[in-house]
């Protein structure tokens, strides 16, 4: 086992390496620089000297070419200096994303609870009602709800609270006389704002995490175990829990592993439209400003996630399944 | 439903006469089409398909403003032509100064000229004014078109019809589909069958390049990608979701070819001195393609999603582009009046990429053993 996590930890450091280069060459090779795509570089009766810009590229490290600049980057992070932006008046990249890493996760870690505290409903009722009319309806309703793409779900719900009903707010997580309202009232406020997003991130998923579990079931529930458990008069429920559905837990927990990233990395495209200041909006904004030290650290930051989320789904294998083992 | 024989390649051989008392199996393609056929929605969601392939292959004779056919100074063009590739269209209407405008100039240009035009005339890339057409008024412009008689799917805030825009948006969406998965799956396949089949240090490499591409998050490599990019064509759109979505292909035909590559039929192929590259390309392919069409298909509907996600933030391909995407984008601009800016195009992405998403499920289920016994 430790020899396979030290193989493994080795080989997604060489990984990491490779993606961070790779991206680094690419957004290098956008046209243009933070300094350049700076409206108030653009504005005619302030144009910079071409002196001026000459200097502050010295002054940012822009002179270099791609790949030194790479390994000037490099060699800060390993002494946890992941750089600063440039457009965001020097903010340095790591308090950037800690502030916006609360937006996101808010989202996605609701979201990710919500689906599950009802997949797992819905998925054994679908196991125990199979084949019958409503389980059917049910089904097909879940699966058109997966195959529906967020944004436009998202377009369609604006349409539907906003601009019909007028129930809910359009975009942002606050609205603008926030800072005058009492506590309850900013709770109220922010829930408002987040009803919308939160389930455009859920029911997609939710629709993933019923269907996953009802196969799952539907694969287990086929074994001599369980027909021995119901010849032995153990009761439904408790052969539908304890029987069936403990031993659905293994792939379930991949699937855990897996959306590790996803919580973090927020959706750039559903951030966008409901105007949520977080993690995939500022690379959305980052991208436009060519904001590269932020861009950089949102990569290195989603890659990391990713190459521990396939670990920690490995290592999860092997603990909740002691067949499985790693030598 | 007896259309569609799509999924049966001209390498099934003809049924040859069996002789009675041997039953002859099934060839491996017509089985699978045997068990695909048995899910009634897997086989709708292959008829919708179909008819957005013609809709898409035959979007200038459905909605247009260029004649189909017409006569113009003694010789016969085909105008709408000009709608699939620009230079198409003759130069000599050109020349002479239609400006587009067939309907006017062709009867005031030569009186002698007559044409045969789409069904319905309206233009995606322009707005049809008053008197262009008898009886038709021109287009509103601002937010003033909802659905009605003459735009039966309203018009966008420059007057162009919102139909005609999603007639030949259709084109754009099943290009998108067909031509970036055909290049994800050439490279996915390539790779994985190298990866698989070779194994030693080819599979380490390969492995590690997939899972480099697969941590790098599609959206942020496509973005970056396109903002490399001064004039964005859908063409440049297909090209780089292709490079970006092999990954999910790629490990598929890796399993398959480590699977397939133990079997006897392998060892008779090297035995009578087939190879390598024969062996992996004409006998290990054609087992491994059915189940690698399954992240194909559902590959498709993402490329369809990413195509319509990029349009909807103004990333997509530069205008004019009737893409459903952009109509999205245009009706998100003006949720408060324009809601048939965001409804039909946005039944249109949903029910494209539920059929791909149908035909995937059907596929996965006549192709995996498993789940056929369970059936």
């Amino acid at each position: 086992m430790f020899h396979y996590l030290i193989r493994r930890l080795a080989l997604a450091f060489l990984t990491l390496i490779l993606i961070t280069f790779l991206v680094y060459a690419l957004i290098r090779h956008i046209p243009g620089t933070p300094l350049t795509t700076d409206p108030a570089m653009m504005n005619p009766g302030k144009m910079p000297s071409q002196t001026d810009i000459q200097r502050w590229e010295k002054l940012y490290g822009l002179d270099k070419p791609w790949y030194q600049a790479y390994f000037v980057w490099l060699g800060n992070v390993v002494r946890l200096d992941f750089g600063r932006s440039i457009p965001q008046n020097n903010k340095p990249v790591a308090q950037l994303i800690v502030e916006r890493a609360p937006a996101t996760l808010m989202l996605s870690v609701t979201s990710l609870i919500l689906s599950y505290l009802l997949s797992i409903p819905i998925g054994l009722w679908a196991t125990v009602r199979a084949g019958t009319f409503r389980e059917r309806a049910v089904s097909t309703l879940l699966y058109m709800l997966y195959s529906l793409p967020a944004f436009v779900a998202a377009l369609y719900l604006q349409l539907l609270f906003y601009s019909k009903l007028g129930w809910l707010p359009l975009f942002g997580m606050v609205s603008d006389n926030y800072t005058s309202l009492s506590t309850a009232g900013k709770a109220w406020d922010i829930l408002k704002h987040a009803i919308l997003p939160i389930t455009c991130f859920t029911y997609g998923s939710l629709a993933y995490d019923s269907r996953f579990i009802h196969a799952n079931m539907e694969e287990v529930i086929r074994q001599d175990f369980i027909r021995t458990a119901r010849a032995k008069g153990v009761p439904p429920w408790r052969v539908i829990w304890h029987h069936a559905f403990r031993n659905t837990l293994i792939p379930f927990v991949t699937l855990l592993g897996l959306t590790l990233p996803s919580l973090l990395g927020g959706a750039v495209i559903l951030e966008q439209i409901f105007g949520w200041p977080g993690m995939g909006r500022l690379y959305f904004e980052a991208i436009g400003q060519r904001d590269y030290d932020t861009l950089m650290g949102l990569t290195l930051m989603f890659s990391v996630l990713t190459l521990l989320g396939q670990l920690l789904a490995d290592i999860l294998y092997a603990v909740v399944d002691p067949r499985v083992t790693y030598s | 439903m007896s259309t569609i024989p799509q999924l049966e390649p001209p390498s099934v051989p003809p049924p040859t006469t069996p002789a009675p008392a041997e039953v002859r199996s099934l060839g491996y393609w017509r089985e699978t089409w045997q068990h695909f056929r048995r899910r009634k929605l897997g086989v709708i969601a292959l008829a919708f398909v179909a008819v957005l392939c013609f809709i898409a292959l035959f979007a200038p004779m459905i909605v247009g403003t260029k004649p189909i056919i017409c006569k113009y100074k003694g010789h016969v063009y085909f105008p709408f032509m000009g709608y699939y590739v620009r230079s198409w269209e003759n130069p000599i209407f050109l020349k002479d100064r239609f400006r587009d405008v067939y309907s006017t100039a062709l009867k005031a240009k030569d009186p002698e000229s007559w044409a045969i035009w789409p069904l319905v005339y309206q233009d995606p890339y322009r707005r049809v004014r008053d008197g262009e057409w008898p009886g038709q008024r021109g287009n509103p412009v601002g937010t003033d078109g909802s659905p009605n008689r003459i735009n039966w799917l309203g018009t966008n805030q420059q007057g162009f019809d919102v139909l005609a825009q999603m007639v030949h948006g259709t084109q754009i969406a099943l290009s998108v589909g067909f031509v970036s998965m055909s290049i994800a799956a050439a490279i996915g396949i390539t790779l994985g069958a190298l990866a698989g089949y070779v194994g030693g240090w080819v599979d380490m490499l390969i492995s590690r390049l997939i899972e480099v591409v697969m941590c790098i998050p599609a959206l942020v490599l496509i973005l970056a990608l396109v903002a490399m990019l001064d004039h964005v064509s859908n063409y440049h759109l297909m090209a780089i979701v292709g490079v970006t979505s092999w990954t999910g292909i790629a490990r598929l035909a890796r399993a398959e070819f480590l699977k397939l590559k133990e079997l006897e039929f392998v060892a008779a192929a090297r035995a009578m001195g087939a190879g390598r590259l024969r062996i992996m390309f004409r006998h290990l392919l054609r087992n491994a393609l059915a189940p690698v069409l399954v992240p194909i298909t559902f590959g498709i509907a993402d490329a369809i999603l990413i195509e319509s996600g990029l349009s909807y933030l103004g990333f997509g391909a530069s205008p004019p582009n009737p893409s459903w995407g952009t109509l999205l984008h245009s009706g998100r601009i003006a949720i408060q009046q324009m809601w048939w800016l965001i409804l039909f195009p946005g039944v249109a992405i949903f029910l494209t990429v539920l059929a791909y998403n149908l035909i995937g499920e059907g596929l996965q289920e006549a192709t995996d053993p498993r789940l056929r016994q369970a059936t």
